[in-house]
């Protein structure tokens, strides 16, 4: 068995959860008392507390083994004295867990310019640098020392400084770290060897393994929403700041890697565009086929012009990456809040409905009340968020491309991201108002109000109607110009909005976990929907439409209006696993994902299911404890969710 | 003019190149007993219920005015509370259905795709399938057929394809018709017009355990085809065990007569001895 496969199996047999412990109780007085000094500044606590958490870990290192660092602390004490962060929280906008979180650090510059270049006399921030190199020196490797120093010279070390660097981030209590750019920031090093004939092509992918394999092994420690949120997301290909092709050997490595590897980190994002060739969408299919759900794509000919437009520079919008799940940002030089909060889409419409509809004379006069609602909400909503409270981050600043002040204080961008949920609900909703109440005349607005009024109880028929034969985006054309239009709303909406760092609102796709949040508490609905019912993940036809064609849902998921709706967030398709069952399938779920980027959609995500499967993993959880969905924007073990996701993936329509 | 299909799917992957949607024809004169699409069988409308969420409350049925025979009136549909019936082959115009179609022409050329006429058995509706077929053109077209068709109307619709896709079950006529229900002469003779035809063509042979699956009858398939002038390819399609599940839904009884626990053996040998092509989809 070679080094790789013994790796794969002690991780799944999860054999490294015997390093583990927790601090004893006097240790964690100890030590907090230390930490949470009030004498203390913010900064110097957060580094004094990254100082002491990588001093007591141990060093673990396995026979032939190149990448390092295993977690043998499960948790740590933070950086508050007693009754200090409830005061802070109470007078101030706190966002998640009021740390940094959800961006990318300037991997590029610190491999290959080390740590010590970074030092600028900033005492909490010099203090990370010597403590991060501290911990590297005892693995007593002399090329990660130096590496860790002065920037990595080779593949090999570039993967074990970026190793200990992203483990040092987790032990710094900043989250949701991503990876970034994996395949450009690491080329230039893999370049050099392998034209030097100091690697080979395996050497490179077994490295590359080992290393994606290392992002697994912590992971469950991780904080997020359900096990496997935990923001371990890497972008592949695209173009590179000037514009130019940059996909390269690395990046077929890494899908590579991924496959043989199956497991759920790191999460791959693959960039795309018109020119990409067939040939790259089937080699990601493969990766597919494998069903953990990713690769997930975004087209760089509307994600990077859509930057522009908010503002981002162009050389930069080129680099984007995305953060946990599919937020776009920029490595090194954002301080965005991707995800600082969303807005119901079906419930605005549906408000609406409710209480204008009586008096609207036309279809007209109610989407005008929508575009006001939703206004009022976004500006009622955006006020909420200031003053707003983020916990100091001086390793985290070390790692961005200006790493003279606090990123917990902004970076070059600061914008805020808002996820719209219930968006296909939202246009059906209007989709069969305008047809039945206005254009046709068939129903009568009283005849709907008390329908909604009762969940339809005693309007049998005008639920079928409504819930059936209606329009339905992703299977009848009459929405596309609604969805446009919705989307051309929300972005109104949001564009007069500025944030406390001068930072614009990105609408955006995306859902979270809010698509079951937002459905939770919504009422009958004029599109069909029942109370108890649930919404779809991102940007996606209702659940309610079982009989879409993926022809017809791809084509009227490319939205133009989406230009200015680019937060991000995917078209979610399912696929029934026999699709891909050989590479004739394989072949044309490729052609299908190209098509959609042909066409003009912003970000697929592309699932390989079988429903027989999913159904088994309830009844009996033992038996698959492998098994990897793909859950909003990130994928992680099904029977590790929670009902009400796993109901939710079961509810999604799968195209056989 | 009007036909009846019971459903139109987009992406069908195994019907033919590229990117491709798929119209199944309603009725069959053929019964095969491992029918996987039993609500194509009869040439009159079938309500289809989705049984796993019903909860028999018999909405249904009491409003229905033709119990046995359904005329496609809708009336229950509309009446389950729930939305679990669809009214599978009700008339359509050719037209309607080739704008529905038509409205992703872009997606299925780009791919070198096209329209694959399948069911049921497209043939039965021939001139409702060549009105179709026209008013697709120019996409790529083919029909997926049992070759049980008298031979003027397989010709004329041969004729207007792209491709033809086409079944061969069983060589031996007393096994066919045990299993599908009637001779295969007609098919063997449309089978040997077309080995002599220009018309590019494929074969599928639905791979039935115990029944089709034997050296014996793949060698005897394998010679059939020797000397055709445009055979593409050969088609293994081995029998799946979801095959079964829809019968409920139609309120019929699926009775396979063969096990349906074994799976069947694709056997390529006799066609690659041949130099033919060969794939197990
Ligand atoms: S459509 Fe339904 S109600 Fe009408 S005849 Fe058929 S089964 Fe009966
Ligand atoms: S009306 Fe619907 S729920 Fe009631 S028995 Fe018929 S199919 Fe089932």
């Amino acid at each position: 068995m070679n080094r790789i496969e013994e790796a794969r199996i002690f991780l799944k047999n999860k054999c490294h959860h015997a390093y583990r412990r927790e601090l004893s109780k006097h240790e964690w007085s100890q030590i907090s008392k230390e930490i949470a000094d009030p004498a203390l500044s913010m900064e110097d606590r957060a580094a004094l507390r990254l100082k002491k958490f990588l001093e007591n870990e141990k060093i673990i290192r396995h026979p032939g083994e190149k990448i390092y660092a295993w977690r043998t602390i499960k948790s740590f004490p933070d950086i508050y004295a007693e009754g200090e962060k409830e005061q802070i929280f109470a007078s101030h906008y706190i966002h998640e867990q009021g740390r940094v979180c959800n961006i990318s650090s300037d991997w590029a510059g610190v491999l290959a310019g080390g740590l010590l270049t970074r030092k600028t006399g900033n005492r909490a921030r010099d203090i990370t640098i010597d403590a991060v190199i501290e911990y590297a020196d005892r693995y007593q490797d002399e090329a990660l020392s130096n590496a860790v120093r002065f920037g990595a010279k080779h593949y090999e070390d570039a993967l074990k400084l970026l190793r200990i660097l992203h483990f040092s981030l987790w032990a710094s209590n900043v989250y949701h770290n991503t990876l970034g750019r994996f395949d450009q920031y690491m080329y230039p090093f893999y370049k050099k060897d392998i034209e030097a004939k100091l690697i080979t092509e395996e050497d490179a992918l077994a490295l590359t393994e080992e290393m994606f394999l290392s992002f697994n092994r912590d992971s469950d420690l991780y904080t997020g929403m359900q096990q496997g949120d935990n923001g371990q997301s890497m972008m592949l290909g695209g173009v590179d700041r000037d514009g130019n092709n940059a996909v390269n050997e690395l990046t077929y490595i890494c899908l590579t890697a991924s496959l043989n590897n199956r497991r759920s980190d790191p999460k791959i994002n693959l960039r795309v565009d018109k020119n990409t060739p067939l040939s790259l969408f089937i080699r990601a299919t493969e990766l597919t086929k494998q069903g953990l759900g990713f690769p997930q794509y975004a087209n760089d000919d509307i994600v990077i012009p859509a930057l522009v437009n908010y503002g981002y520079d162009i050389e930069d919008a080129r680099d984007y990456t995305v953060a946990a799940c599919w937020e776009f940002i920029i490595p090194g030089k954002g301080m965005d809040i991707p995800n600082i909060m969303a807005i119901s889409l079906s419930e605005i419409v549906n408000g609406v409905i409710r209480e204008r509809l009586s008096e609207a004379e036309s279809y007209d006069s109610i989407f005008d009340s929508v575009k006001r609602s939703l206004s009022e909400r976004a500006e009622a909503d955006a006020k909420k968020l200031s003053p707003i409270y983020i916990e100091s981050a001086p390793y985290q600043s070390v790692l961005m491309s200006d790493f003279t002040h606090d990123i917990s204080e902004g970076a070059k961008y600061n914008n805020y991201g808002v996820h719209g949920t219930g968006f296909s609900d939202a246009v059906d909703q209007l989709a069969a108002v305008k047809k039945y109440i206005f254009d046709e005349k068939s129903v009568s607005k009283d005849e709907l109000l008390s329908a909604l009024r009762t969940d339809f109880e005693g309007s049998r028929t005008l639920l079928s109607l409504v819930r059936n034969n209606a329009p339905k985006l992703g299977r009848d054309d009459e929405c596309t110009a609604i969805a446009d239009a919705l989307l051309n709303a929300f972005a109104d909406a949001l564009s007069p909005l500025r944030n406390e760092r001068d930072g614009v609102f990105r609408p955006g796709t995306g859902s979270a976990m809010y698509y079951l949040w937002h459905a939770d508490t919504l009422p009958a609905m004029a599109n069909g929907h029942l109370p108890g019912e649930r919404l779809p993940a991102n940007f996606s036809p209702s659940l309610l439409v079982t009989d879409a064609g993926p022809l017809t849902v791809i084509r009227h998921m490319a939205r133009p209006a989406l230009l200015r709706v680019m937060n991000g967030g995917p078209l979610t398709l399912e696929m029934h696993d026999t699709v891909m069952r050989n590479q004739e399938g394989v072949n044309k779920v490729a052609q299908l994902v190209k098509s959609y980027i042909m066409l003009g959609g912003h970000q697929l995500q592309l699932n390989a299911v079988s429903r027989e499967t999913l159904e088994d993993a309830r009844i009996h959880p033992e038996n698959h404890q492998d098994l990897i969905v793909r859950v909003w924007g990130w994928s992680g073990h099904f029977v590790e969710l929670d009902t009400a996701y796993q109901d939710q993936i079961l509810m999604r329509t799968s195209y056989q | 003019m009007k036909g009846r299909i019971f459903d139109i799917e987009e992406f069908a992957v195994y019907d033919g190149p590229g990117i491709r949607s798929t119209v199944f024809f309603k009725g069959c004169p053929l019964r095969c007993k491992w029918c996987h699409n039993p609500e194509g069988l009869d040439f009159s409308p079938t309500r289809v219920t989705k049984l796993q969420l019903c909860m028999h409350c018999s909405a249904c049925d009491s409003v229905c005015p033709s119990p046995g025979k359904c005329t496609g009136c809708g009336a229950c549909e509309k009446a389950c509370p729930k939305g679990l019936i669809r009214i599978a082959g009700r008339e359509v115009e050719a037209k309607d259905v080739a704008d529905q179609i038509l409205k992703n022409a872009g997606l299925l050329m780009q791919s070198g795709g096209g329209v694959t006429f399948s069911g049921g058995e497209a043939l039965m509706q021939t001139d409702f399938l060549l009105e179709l077929n026209s008013l697709l053109k120019p996409l790529h077209t083919a029909v997926e057929t049992s070759g049980y068709a008298s031979e003027n109307v397989f010709q004329r619709a041969a004729k207007e394809m792209d491709l033809v896709i086409m079944d061969i079950k069983h060589t031996d006529p007393a096994v066919h018709k045990e299993y599908t229900g009637v001779d295969n002469e007609l098919i063997l003779k449309n089978l040997s017009w077309l080995m002599q035809s220009m018309i590019p063509f494929r074969i599928r042979v639905p791979l039935i355990p115990g029944v089709n699956d034997t050296e014996e009858n793949l060698t005897s398939t394998a010679r059939l085809l020797e000397g055709a002038k445009a055979l593409e390819m050969i088609e293994l399609l081995p029998y799946h065990t979801a095959a079964g599940a829809k019968y409920a839904s139609v309120r019929k009884e699926y009775r396979p007569g063969f096990d349906t626990s074994i799976r069947p053996n694709a056997i390529t040998e006799p066609f690659l001895l041949r130099n033919m092509e060969v794939h197990v989809l």
